[in-house]
Parts: C-alpha cells; sequence; structure tokens
C-alpha cells in the first residue's frame, strides 16, 4: 500500500474578503498522476501555490513528504520541479545554460549538473539542440526543456501548470508518455489541466470549484457517478435544435457532442418517450437517438454547474 | 543548508545575470563606451566656470585715446566674442534682436569727463535672463575697468604733471603718507590650499564619474527583477530553493564587476585625458565601492517594487532627476538654501562627492570620511535588505 505523499488538512487562503480556497483536505498517494480540474478562478493555481510554500496559508496545513510547505519551505522546494503553462525559462540562454543555472538553483554540485544535464537531454530528445538558445525551440521543444529544467534535481514530485497548453498532439503524447515514465519510477505527478482527455490519463482527479474540492477520484469512478446514460438527439438543423432544447422543460443544459445533442437531464426517458408521443419542433427534422456514456467532460460540467441531481453521490 | 550551498546558489544566479548582460550587445556598447564618452563630453563640458567667447557689442562712442586703451585691453579678454559697431548711430539695446548677450558702451564725452573731474560711467547692458553669466559678465567689466582705472593711476603717479608734483612735496610727511595708503591698492595676500591651480575640472571630475556611474548602474539594475516578473520566471526562480538574499546578492555581483571596470575606463579618461591627478587610491577605491553596492541596490529596489520594465525606467527618472541639482556633483552644496540642504544628504552621491573631493583634493584623513561612509553602507544595507524584502511581497 503506498503513502501518502501530498498532504492537504483545512488549506485555506483568503485575498482580503475573497476566499480563493475553502478547507481544502486531501491527500495523494506517491507514484500517483493527480489531475487537477476546475474553472479558471476555481483555486487551482492558489493551491499550487500554497502547496510551492509562495504564499502563506490563512488557516490549515499541508505536508509534502512529511515537511511542511510552509515553515520548511526551501527544504520543500528540493523535493519538488515546477512547470508553469507559459514558457519561464532564460530565453537569451541556451538549454544547457538554463540546465546549468536550475541545477545550481536546485544545490546540485557542478558535476552533478552536467551528468544530469546529459540524461536529461537524451530523455526529452534534446541533445541536438544543447548549444540553441532556447527561444529558437519550438512550442513543443521548451515545454520539454522546462520539464528538464524542472527534473534537473530528480524530485520525487513534479508540479504542471497546463502542461500541454497549446501544443499539438503529437508533442502532447510525448509529453504525456514523459508523464507515464516518470510515474512509473514512482515519481508523483501534480497536474493541473483544462483538457479532458488529459484529464482522463490521470489515476487520480480533483474536482475544484469556487476553493472548495467537489470530488477526487478515479476518472473512471468519476464518470460512474452519472446516475444513467446521457440521451443524445439527431436533429437537423441542430443549432437551432440546441437552442430549443436548452429552453425545454427538465432539461439542465445541452452540448454539442459529435453533431448531437446531450441532453443533461434527470428525466431524459420521461422526455423521449414525450417526444415519440409529440414533437414539439415543426421546423426541426429529428432523426434518431442514442444513450452515451458520461464522459470527463460531463462530469465536470455536472460538476462546476452544480448538477448534483444528475450524480449517484453528491460531492462533498 | 550550508555556507558552501549558499555561495552555490549565488554563483548561479550572478553566472545567469553575466549571461544576460553578455549576451545583449547593445548593453554591452552602451555600457563600454558610453561612460568614457561621457566623461570625456562632461569633462570638456565643466572644464571651466567663466564665460568663455559669450557674444557681445562692444561701442566706443568717445574714439578717444583713453577709449582706444580701454578697447584694445578689453577686447583681450577670452570671456567675450566682441564686435565692434561704429560710433554712431547709438547701438540698439536690443540684446535678442542682435544676438548678443551684452552690450557695452562707452560714451561721447568719457575722457573728457575723467579730465575734468566728472567721470562718466560706462553703459552696459547684460542678459538677466542667464543669472549665472549676467552676474559673471558684469563682474569681469568691472574688474577690467578696475584693471584700466589702476594702470591711469600708476601712470599718474609714477609720472605726475609738475604741478601735483610741487603741491605734493608742500604737504606734511603724515598727509602724504596717509595720502600714498589711499591710492595704493590694498592687496590681500592669499594662499590656495588643495586646488592652487583652481581647476574646476578637479572639483567637477567626482560629480562626473559618480553621475555617469550611478545613471548606468541604477537604470540597468532597475529592470532585472522587472523583467523576470514580465517574462514569468521570477515565479520559476521563487519555487526554486533559493533564497531571497541570495537572488539579490547573486544580481548585484557581476553588474558591480561590470561598473569596477566602468570606473576603471571613466578614472583613465578623467587622468590621461584632463590630467585629473587620484590620491590615495585605494580610500577612493572603497568609496567607489561603497556608492557603487548603493546605486545598484537603489536601481534593484526599485526593480522590485516595480510592475514592468517602463515603469522601473520611470521611477529611475525620477529617482536621478533630483540628484543633479541636489547632490553637489556640480556645484557646491553651500549654494543651496538651508532647508533644502538635508534633502540632499539621502543621496548617495551627496556623500560620494563629499567623500572623494576630502580625500582627493583636501587631503583630509580617513577619519573626515567616516561619516560619509557609514552612510553609503547604510545604503547599501537598506537598498539590498529592501530588495529582499520586497522580493518576498512578491512571493506572497
Amino acid at each position: 500500500m503506498s503513502e501518502p505523499y501530498i498532504v492537504l488538512d483545512g488549506l485555506r487562503k483568503e485575498y482580503g474578503r475573497t476566499v480563493a480556497l475553502d478547507g481544502l483536505s486531501m491527500s495523494i498517494l506517491r507514484g500517483r498522476i493527480f489531475g487537477f480540474l476546475g474553472a479558471n478562478g476555481a483555486g487551482k493555481t492558489t493551491c499550487i501555490r500554497l502547496l510551492c510554500g509562495l504564499t502563506r496559508p490563512t488557516a490549515g496545513r499541508a505536508w509534502i513528504g512529511g515537511r511542511d510547505v510552509w515553515h520548511d519551505r526551501l527544504q520543500v522546494r528540493l523535493q519538488f520541479g515546477y512547470v508553469a503553462q507559459k514558457f519561464s525559462l532564460y530565453p537569451d540562454l541556451s538549454v544547457l545554460e538554463n540546465l546549468r543555472f536550475f541545477g545550481g538553483a536546485c544545490r546540485l554540485a557542478p558535476g552533478d549538473i552536467t551528468k544530469r544535464a546529459d540524461t536529461l537531454l537524451d530523455l526529452m530528445g534534446l541533445c541536438a539542440k544543447r548549444d540553441a538558445v532556447a527561444s529558437s525551440l519550438s512550442g513543443g521543444m521548451k515545454q520539454l526543456l522546462a520539464m528538464a529544467c524542472a527534473l534537473v534535481h530528480n524530485p520525487p514530485l513534479l508540479f504542471l501548470d497546463e502542461p500541454t497548453s497549446g501544443l499539438d498532439p503529437m508533442n502532447r503524447q510525448q509529453i504525456w508518455n514523459l508523464l507515464y515514465d516518470l510515474a512509473n519510477s514512482g515519481t508523483t505527478i501534480f497536474v493541473t489541466t483544462h483538457y479532458m482527455d488529459e484529464a482522463d490519463r490521470c489515476t487520480e482527479v480533483g474536482f475544484l470549484h469556487k476553493g472548495r474540492l467537489l470530488a477526487k477520484e478515479s476518472p473512471k469512478n468519476l464518470k460512474g457517478m452519472f446516475r444513467e446514460p446521457l440521451l443524445e438527439l439527431e436533429v437537423d438543423p441542430v443549432m437551432p435544435a440546441l437552442a430549443c432544447l436548452r429552453r425545454e422543460t427538465g432539461v439542465l443544459d445541452a452540448v454539442l457532442r459529435g453533431g448531437r445533442v446531450r441532453l443533461y437531464s434527470e428525466h431524459s426517458a420521461d422526455l423521449l418517450a414525450g417526444w415519440r408521443r409529440h414533437w414539439p419542433y415543426p421546423d426541426l427534422h429529428w432523426t434518431g437517438h442514442r444513450w452515451a456514456d458520461a464522459d470527463m467532460e460531463d462530469v465536470f460540467l455536472a460538476c462546476s454547474h452544480g448538477h448534483d441531481q444528475l450524480l449517484t453521490r453528491t460531492p462533498p | 543548508m550550508n555556507i558552501r550551498s549558499g555561495f552555490r546558489g549565488i554563483a548561479c544566479v550572478a553566472r545567469k545575470e553575466f549571461l544576460h548582460i553578455w549576451r545583449d550587445k547593445r548593453i554591452m556598447v552602451l555600457i563600454l563606451v558610453l561612460p568614457p564618452f561621457f566623461t570625456f563630453l562632461f569633462g570638456h563640458a565643466f572644464e571651466t566656470n567663466t564665460p568663455q567667447g559669450v557674444p557681445a557689442i562692444l561701442q566706443d562712442r568717445d574714439q578717444s585715446a583713453a577709449s582706444k586703451r580701454f578697447v584694445s585691453g578689453i577686447a583681450a579678454d577670452q570671456s567675450f566674442a566682441w564686435s565692434f559697431p561704429s560710433a554712431t548711430p547709438p547701438c540698439d539695446e536690443n540684446l535678442v534682436r542682435q544676438n548678443v548677450q551684452a552690450i557695452l558702451v562707452i560714451p561721447q564725452g568719457w575722457e573728457n569727463g575723467m579730465r575734468n573731474g566728472r567721470p562718466m560711467p560706462l553703459q552696459l547692458v547684460v542678459d538677466g535672463s542667464d543669472t549665472t553669466t549676467a552676474v559673471a559678465l558684469e563682474g569681469i567689466i568691472k574688474q577690467d575697468l578696475g584693471d584700466f582705472q589702476s594702470a591711469t593711476l600708476d601712470h599718474l603717479l609714477k609720472e605726475p604733471p609738475p604741478d601735483m608734483a610741487q603741491a605734493g612735496a608742500s604737504l606734511p610727511v603724515s598727509v602724504r603718507e596717509e595720502f600714498t595708503s589711499a591710492i595704493t591698492p590694498w592687496a590681500v595676500n592669499s594662499r590656495i590650499l588643495y586646488n592652487p591651480h583652481r581647476r574646476f575640472i578637479d572639483y567637477v571630475m567626482p560629480g562626473v564619474i559618480g553621475l555617469i556611474l550611478q545613471m548606468l548602474t541604477v537604470t540597468l539594475t532597475a529592470c532585472t527583477i522587472t523583467r523576470e516578473r514580465e517574462t514569468g520566471t521570477l515565479y520559476q526562480l521563487m519555487v526554486t530553493s533559493l533564497r531571497r538574499w541570495e537572488i539579490v546578492i547573486g544580481k548585484v555581483l557581476p553588474y558591480l564587476a561590470v561598473s569596477l571596470v566602468l570606473i576603471a575606463l571613466t578614472v583613465a579618461v578623467a587622468g590621461l585625458h584632463f590630467g585629473v591627478r587620484f590620491q590615495r587610491p585605494l580610500v577612493l577605491a572603497l568609496i567607489c565601492l561603497l556608492f557603487l553596492m548603493s546605486s545598484l541596490g537603489m536601481g534593484l529596489l526599485i526593480s522590485s517594487f516595480s510592475e514592468t520594465q517602463t515603469q522601473a525606467i520611470q521611477f529611475a527618472v525620477f529617482y536621478l532627476l533630483p540628484v543633479l541639482p541636489l547632490s553637489g556633483a556640480f556645484a557646491p552644496l553651500g549654494q543651496l538654501p538651508a532647508n533644502i540642504r538635508p534633502v540632499s544628504n539621502l543621496f548617495s552621491l551627496t556623500h560620494f562627492c563629499h567623500a572623494f573631493r576630502l580625500i582627493n583634493l583636501n587631503g583630509a584623513p580617513f577619519s573626515y570620511i567616516v561619516n560619509d561612509l557609514l552612510l553609503l553602507a547604510l545604503g547599501v544595507v537598506l537598498t539590498c535588505g529592501g530588495a529582499a524584502l520586497l522580493l518576498r511581497r512578491t512571493q506572497q
């Protein structure tokens, strides 16, 4: 049984009258890939800042590897690497110079930095670019370099803030393969993302909404929280249909998925039966329907919009 | 974390900062070329503090032997670039229209006035909008006139008219002695110490060097942390285990090294080109070191609370603006009103110039500059410490 590597206990952060994080308690096991989901302003960045020891919690505590993230922040920072969403390395320094700098900042001896840099450049496929200035790299390479810099001191924990934002599918896949390898070797990964397919790749996902943790489960369990499959209608033309169905009584929300209108309703079967008897939209041509399993985006929307009635278990 | 790891942290930040400077070729040119060039330029600008070649008109309306003698004497004065219109018509006194700063008119009947006991005054019109030059010009004219009058008197005493000699001989000795004392120019036996040749360049050079260094160091360092904040690397820096003081010292060190090169360049220009002599170089080096560190600290302090590089440059300019007139770099602090003078103590350039001049010009003992050194050191602590504290606020 793996032990918790990150522990949060009633972690709260207030900025003036604004509560950015409202008593967050959770733990993350060593070697897991934890995906942190939430709308903009949900408190994800505040949580990472607290865990990185950049800001003092208003209440509560958090520990990484058994050390208090605020009181022992300098020691704690040696235990993690951080990859920002925006490219945050030095564009006028070469790939190797960036690595050397962050190695030095993590107190590595010069000889160790050289060895580690060689290993990481090889791992990231950046050997040919070792003397190129960072600004000349492509978006994907920059992100790989950022990961290499975050891993230069071989930390047991890696924070990634939307690491694949703006990257093409090939680069995204490359980065996720690296994350899998790292997790497999025991590194704990803490990743925030807006991509639901990426959340699906995590071993565990936490949903944050207005500073509160709504759910923390494996993606499979989260998707299983839906009471029943979701009704999808094939209607032509689809855009007016979407607008009409959103206003339909008993429909909480409707979205487009693969050219179909997916409905969020706790009475989907009743609605379908009623429409079979009488389709109230003569201008819209209803050609068929199907039942779809909920995916991570459905879970995200249900949690974010407070559609608790769609779920078997209400968030805490 | 031990001292060794602290040095390692400082060294990695310092190396990175040095690479930033080295890679930016425009900054390198700015650093290596401008300071000696400005020293050369400012040095010549402040080489002398007396007016030179001021455009002026001298109209001799008397056209007498005496007036011609006076004109030939005053024409040799390098303070003016005279033009000499004809004796008539009367000169237009509009200085702007005439494109001159002074008009001196010798009135008709000037020589006769001197002979018949009713000397006529010279007519001088001076441009008062330039207060410094106006006062200087008036003084120079009065000095020239005084010299002319003394020469006339000397001539009179050496070759007195026979009647005057006879009348003088009939006077009692005591009256004659009193008369001789009265007409002999009374002298001051003065000795000029510290700057016997009264070279203004020797006085002003610390101000020139200090101002150039302060402008460059403050503006260069003012952008260091803000640049990191703008590019997002400050956040990345903060999540490393580097301590704030390691970041601050690591950022100051490369600029300090570069600034020492700048001092060497400016001192070389001052010494080799302007012949300024530097006494007790070790003490001067200590003054320079503390001054540079306080300037770099000020730049870093500005950088740590500015949100953008533009804002940092603006703050740097606002700081440097009052330094120019209030630091005593180019004019003695005694010229400032008493209630303004305490403000000048807030600027490191004031203490740099004061200490530098005491050592270099006055040959003062070390104890005389201890207060200045302590204040400069206090500036280093306050600015660097303030920058480190503000970095903490950035974290929060």
